[in-house]
C-alpha cells in the first residue's frame, strides 16, 4: 500500500454497474458495456500514466462515431475536465459550493467542460438490463472495475469495516485496516446504509489507505473477483479465503503474477463476468472458484477466439489454449472492420436481448449478448442444416468495409465491396472440420421403409429435409422417411463421410430435432444423440429416429 | 427432368423502374422450371447489360434442360458463364474506349426444380443481395442469406436483423457476378439451397428494391393477400414502389400446384429447439 502515491484526495469511489471504469493516475475512462474490446487497450493507455490528450486519442482511434458513450475525466491537473457522451450518462461537479451539472446527451460529439476547484464529483451511467445498480460505495484509486456511478473523492461508507463484517469474514478483516479494505474489492453490497452515507460527501479517513483498487491494477488476479462478485452471494468463494493471507499479497507487489496480457485466463474471465453481469444466476460457479489460489476456471469455450471450426459449445472440443494476446488483437480488429464508420451512433438504451421483439437500434450499436450466450455464439438462430458456422467466425475482411466508402456515390445503389471471407463459405457440420464433399461410400443406411441410401457425401434423412448454404460441389442427398405421427423432425438427422479420426466411417449427428434421435451401437446400450454433435457410426450400428423409422447402418 | 415435370407450377413476374431510378436495371426470368431475379448493380457500368446475360444464360438452361440430379452444377456452370460473359462484355467495352476501370455487376438469385431421392426439390442459389422467401402456412421465411457487409455483420451478431435493415451500408454486398473491377474483386460463388416443395408452397424471388422497401410483415401480408401469383408479383412490386420505390424493384412468385399439403412446416421449432440444446439461446 505504500506504494500508493495518489493518496486518499485522489481517491475515487464507485458504485458496481454495467459500465467498465479504468481508474489511472493521469485519467479516469467510463466505456459502455459494449466496448469491452477498447476497454482492453484504454486500460494500457491510463494504467502507462498516460495523460488526460493522450487517454482521448485513445478513445477517438477508432472514430468517434463507434463509441456510444463514454466519460473521461482528468486526475491529477489544477483544474478538472470532464468529458460525456452518451444517453443517461450525467456528471456532477461541486465546484465553490456550486453544482454544476453536464448531460452526455446534451451534443452530438461530447460534452466538455473544465472546473477549477472542483471539491466534488460525481459521474453516472446508465444501468444495463439485468445489471442490478448497487448502492455500496466501494474505494479505488486505480484500476478496472466495472461501475454504475463513480465519485471523487471517495465516498466512503463510515461503517464500511462494519459493512465486510456482514460477510462472513474472520474478525482480523474488520480489525486490520489494510485488510479491511480487502472486502471493498470484493463489494459487499449494503443498500441502506451507504445510500445514506453518500449524501455526505464524506472524505475517507486520513488513516484508511485507498488502495484496493490500485492493486487491482496492479494484480491480475484479482482483477476478475472485483469484476465477478456482485451478488451477496458471490461473496462466499473469495472471503473465506484467509485473509491475511490475501492482504499479504496485496501488500508485496506480486511480481510473479501474469500480467493480464499475456495469458489466457484474464480474458477469459472477463468473457464469464460479462456473461455474469447479463445473467445473474450464472454467478454460483464464479463464486465456486477461487479466483486467487486456484488455477482458472477452465471456460468451456473462448468466445474471443476466432474459432475455426465457428461452433461454440461446452462440451465441444476441450478449449485450446490459445496466445490470448493475438486473440484479443484479432477480436478488437474484427470489431473496427465491422462498426460502421459513418454511422451516427445515437446512444440509446441497449437492446433486448434476442428473443425480445424488434426494436430499431441504431445502426452501429453494438447490442449485448443475450444471456448466457457467450459473445460468439450470439449470432441469429441459424437454420438446421445451415452449411454456415454458428458463431458467424467469418469477419468482414477490412476490404468489405473498405467498399463502404462507395455508397455515398452511388445514393444508396447496390455497390459490391470484396469479401475475402464471403468467397469461402465455410461447409460442414459446425464444430467439425470440414468434410470433403463427396468420398468414397463409407457406409449404406437401410431405412425401415425400404430405401437404401449410400453415404458417399452428405445424407439428410427427416420428414421433409432441407439444405442450407451448401456450395454447388457439395450438394447433399435429401431423404424424406414417412412419418405419421410427426415424431419426425423435416430435417432430422445428417450421416455423412467421417473426417480425422472419424475419416472411412460414416458420422451421425441430430440436426436439432424436436423428439431427439436414438442410436444403438453393436454391443452398447442406447445413447441419445445430443444435437449437433456427430457420433462415429459402427456397422451394425440403429439409428432411430422415431415414429417407426429405424436407419441401420451397414458397410457400403 | 422426368419427375421435374410432374410437378406444376403457377408463377407470376413483375418488375418496376421505381420512382427514383432513370433506368431499370433489374431483368427476371419465369420459364418454369427454373426462375430468376437478376439486379444489375447500379453505380457500376451498364448493370442492365449485366443482369440481362444472367436472364439470357438460364434461358438456355431451361430451354435446353439439365440434369435434375446435379441441379447445383449445373447452376455452377451456368453462373460461369454469366460470369465470363460479363468479363468479356467488360473487355469489350474497354477495347471500344470504355475507362481501363469499366465494370458491369449483377447480383442473382435463383431458383429450379431437380430432382432428389424423394422427388423433386427446390434448389435455390443466390449471389449478392437479391432474395429467396418461401412463404408457406401464413409464414414467410427468408431462405436466401444475402451476400452483404450488413448480413456479414448480423451473422457475427454485430447488430440485429433491425439494425440491418436501417444500416447505412446495407446496399454494400460482399459477393456478385462480374464487378471484376472493384477494388479487391469480388467472388462470384453462389450459396445453394434445397427445400422440399411442401416446405415452400409459394417462393418469392425479389431484388433489394422490394426488400429493402418492405418490411418482412408487408411482404408476408401480401403474398397471404393475394392467391394468384401473378396478383401477388403485381402487389409486391406496387408496394416497394409505393413505399418509395428507390430502387428498382423486381418480383417472381411461384407457386407449387396440387401438392397435397398436410405435414405443418417444424422447421422453426425444430431450429429454435437445437439453438436451445446448444445453449445459444436461453
Amino acid at each position: 500500500m505504500s506504494e500508493n502515491a495518489t493518496g486518499a484526495e485522489a481517491a475515487w469511489s464507485y458504485r458496481t454497474g454495467a459500465w467498465f471504469a479504468v481508474f489511472g493516475t493521469n485519467a479516469t475512462v467510463l466505456l459502455p458495456a459494449s466496448q469491452k474490446d477498447q476497454v482492453i487497450g484504454i486500460w494500457g493507455l491510463v494504467d502507462g500514466g498516460a495523460g488526460f490528450d493522450e487517454v482521448l486519442d485513445g478513445l477517438l482511434a477508432s472514430g468517434l462515431s463507434r463509441l456510444p458513450g463514454f466519460v473521461l475525466v482528468s486526475s491529477g491537473e489544477a483544474a478538472t475536465r470532464v468529458l460525456l457522451r452518451g444517453e443517461d450518462v450525467h456528471a456532477t461537479l461541486t465546484a465553490d459550493g456550486a453544482d454544476v451539472v453536464l448531460d452526455g446527451a446534451a451534443s452530438h460529439t461530447w460534452v466538455e467542460r473544465t472546473v477549477e476547484r472542483v471539491t466534488a464529483l460525481t459521474v453516472t451511467v446508465p444501468a444495463e438490463d439485468g445489471v442490478e445498480a448497487s448502492t455500496a460505495d466501494l474505494p479505488v484509486a486505480t484500476g478496472l472495475v466495472r461501475v454504475g456511478r463513480i465519485d471523487r473523492p471517495a465516498v466512503l461508507p463510515v461503517a464500511a469495516p462494519a459493512a465486510a463484517a456482514e460477510v462472513p469474514a474472520p474478525p482480523a478483516m474488520v480489525e486490520e485496516p489494510e485488510v479491511a479494505d480487502l472486502p471493498v474489492v470484493e463489494e459487499s453490497p449494503v443498500p441502506d446504509e451507504s445510500s445514506a452515507l453518500d449524501e455526505v460527501p464524506a472524505l475517507p479517513p486520513p488513516g484508511v489507505p485507498i488502495v484496493g483498487g490500485a492493486h487491482l491494477a496492479a494484480d491480475p488476479l484479482t482483477l476478475p473477483i472485483a469484476l465477478a462478485n456482485h451478488t451477496p452471494d458471490a461473496l462466499d468463494g473469495p472471503v473465506e479465503e484467509p485473509a491475511e493471507e490475501l492482504a499479504e499479497e496485496l501488500v508485496e507487489e506480486p511480481v510473479e503474477e501474469p500480467s493480464p496480457f499475456d495469458e489466457g485466463p484474464a480474458t477469459e474471465l472477463m468473457d464469464q463476468v460479462d456473461a455474469d453481469l447479463l445473467d445473474d444466476t450464472a454467478n454460483e460457479p464464479i463464486a465456486a472458484v477461487d479466483p486467487l489460489s486456484d488455477p482458472l476456471p477452465e471456460q468451456p469455450a473462448q468466445p474471443d477466439q476466432p474459432a475455426p471450426d465457428g461452433w461454440v459449445t461446452p462440451w465441444d472440443s476441450p478449449p485450446v489454449e490459445p496466445p490470448v494476446e493475438p486473440a484479443v488483437e484479432a477480436d478488437e480488429d474484427q470489431m473496427d472492420a465491422l462498426v460502421d464508420p459513418d454511422t451516427p451512433a445515437v446512444p440509446s438504451a441497449p437492446l433486448p436481448p434476442m428473443g425480445g421483439e424488434t426494436e430499431i437500434a441504431p445502426a452501429g450499436w453494438v447490442p449485448p449478448p443475450p444471456p448466457g450466450a457467450s459473445p460468439s455464439s450470439d449470432a441469429p438462430p441459424l437454420p438446421i442444416g445451415s452449411w454456415e458456422p454458428i458463431g458467424g467466425a467469418v469477419p468482414p475482411p477490412p476490404g468489405a468495409q473498405e467498399a463502404a466508402p462507395f455508397d455515398a456515390d452511388h445514393d444508396g445503389q447496390t455497390v459490391s465491396g470484396a469479401s475475402a471471407a464471403a468467397a469461402a463459405p465455410m461447409p460442414g457440420i459446425p464444430g467439425q472440420p470440414p468434410a470433403p464433399a463427396i468420398t468414397q461410400p463409407v457406409a449404406k443406411l437401410l431405412i425401415s421403409d425400404g430405401q437404401t441410401i449410400v453415404v458417399d457425401r452428405a445424407v439428410l434423412i427427416g420428414r421433409a429435409p432441407e439444405a442450407r448454404r451448401f456450395t454447388s460441389t457439395e450438394q447433399p442427398t435429401l431423404v424424406t422417411v414417412p412419418s405419421r405421427l410427426h415424431e419426425i423432425s423435416s430435417t432430422h438427422v445428417e450421416v455423412r463421410p467421417g473426417t480425422g479420426a472419424d475419416h472411412g466411417s460414416a458420422v451421425v449427428t441430430d440436426m436439432g430435432s424436436t423428439n431427439g434421435t436414438v442410436l444403438v451401437q453393436p454391443g452398447l446400450g442406447p445413447e441419445d444423440l445430443k444435437p449437433g454433435i456427430a457420433v462415429q457410426l459402427i456397422p451394425g450400428a440403429i439409428v432411430n429416429l422415431g415414429d417407426g423409422v429405424t436407419i441401420q447402418v451397414t458397410r457400403p | 427432368m422426368n419427375d421435374v415435370q410432374q410437378v406444376e407450377l403457377h408463377h407470376g413476374a413483375a418488375t418496376d423502374v421505381g420512382r427514383v431510378r432513370e433506368a431499370n436495371e433489374d431483368a427476371y426470368l419465369a420459364d418454369p422450371p427454373v426462375f430468376v431475379v437478376a439486379d444489375g448493380m447500379g453505380g457500376h457500368d451498364r448493370g442492365d447489360v449485366a443482369s440481362r446475360i444472367v436472364v439470357e444464360e438460364f434461358a438456355r438452361l431451361a430451354v435446353d434442360g439439365y440434369d435434375a440430379q446435379r441441379g447445383a452444377e449445373a447452376v455452377a456452370a451456368t453462373l460461369q458463364a454469366v460470369q465470363d460473359r460479363i468479363l468479356a462484355f467488360d473487355a469489350e467495352q474497354r477495347a471500344g474506349g470504355a475507362d481501363d476501370s469499366f465494370s458491369a455487376g449483377t447480383t442473382a438469385v435463383v431458383a429450379l426444380l431437380v430432382g432428389s431421392e424423394s422427388g423433386p426439390v427446390w434448389l435455390l442459389a443466390n449471389v449478392g443481395d437479391s432474395r429467396a422467401y418461401r412463404f408457406s402456412d401464413g409464414e414467410l421465411e427468408q431462405v436466401s442469406v444475402d451476400h452483404s457487409v450488413v448480413q456479414e455483420l448480423v451473422d457475427s451478431g454485430q447488430i440485429t436483423a433491425a439494425a440491418a435493415a436501417v444500416h447505412p451500408s446495407r446496399n454494400v454486398i460482399t459477393r456478385a457476378l462480374g464487378g471484376s473491377a472493384l477494388p479487391g474483386g469480388v467472388s462470384g460463388e453462389a450459396d445453394y439451397f434445397l427445400l422440399p416443395l411442401a416446405a415452400a408452397e409459394r417462393l418469392l424471388l425479389c431484388s433489394d428494391g422490394v426488400s429493402g422497401m418492405l418490411d418482412h410483415e408487408q411482404i408476408r401480408s401480401i403474398l397471404d393477400l393475394w392467391e394468384d401469383p401473378r396478383d401477388a408479383a403485381d402487389q409486391v412490386v406496387a408496394a416497394a414502389v409505393e413505399a418509395g420505390g428507390h430502387d428498382n424493384a423486381t418480383a417472381v412468385v411461384v407457386d407449387v400446384v396440387g401438392l397435397v399439403h398436410s405435414e405443418p412446416h417444424d422447421s422453426a421449432a425444430s431450429r429454435m429447439s437445437l439453438e436451445q440444446k446448444l445453449g445459444a439461446l436461453p
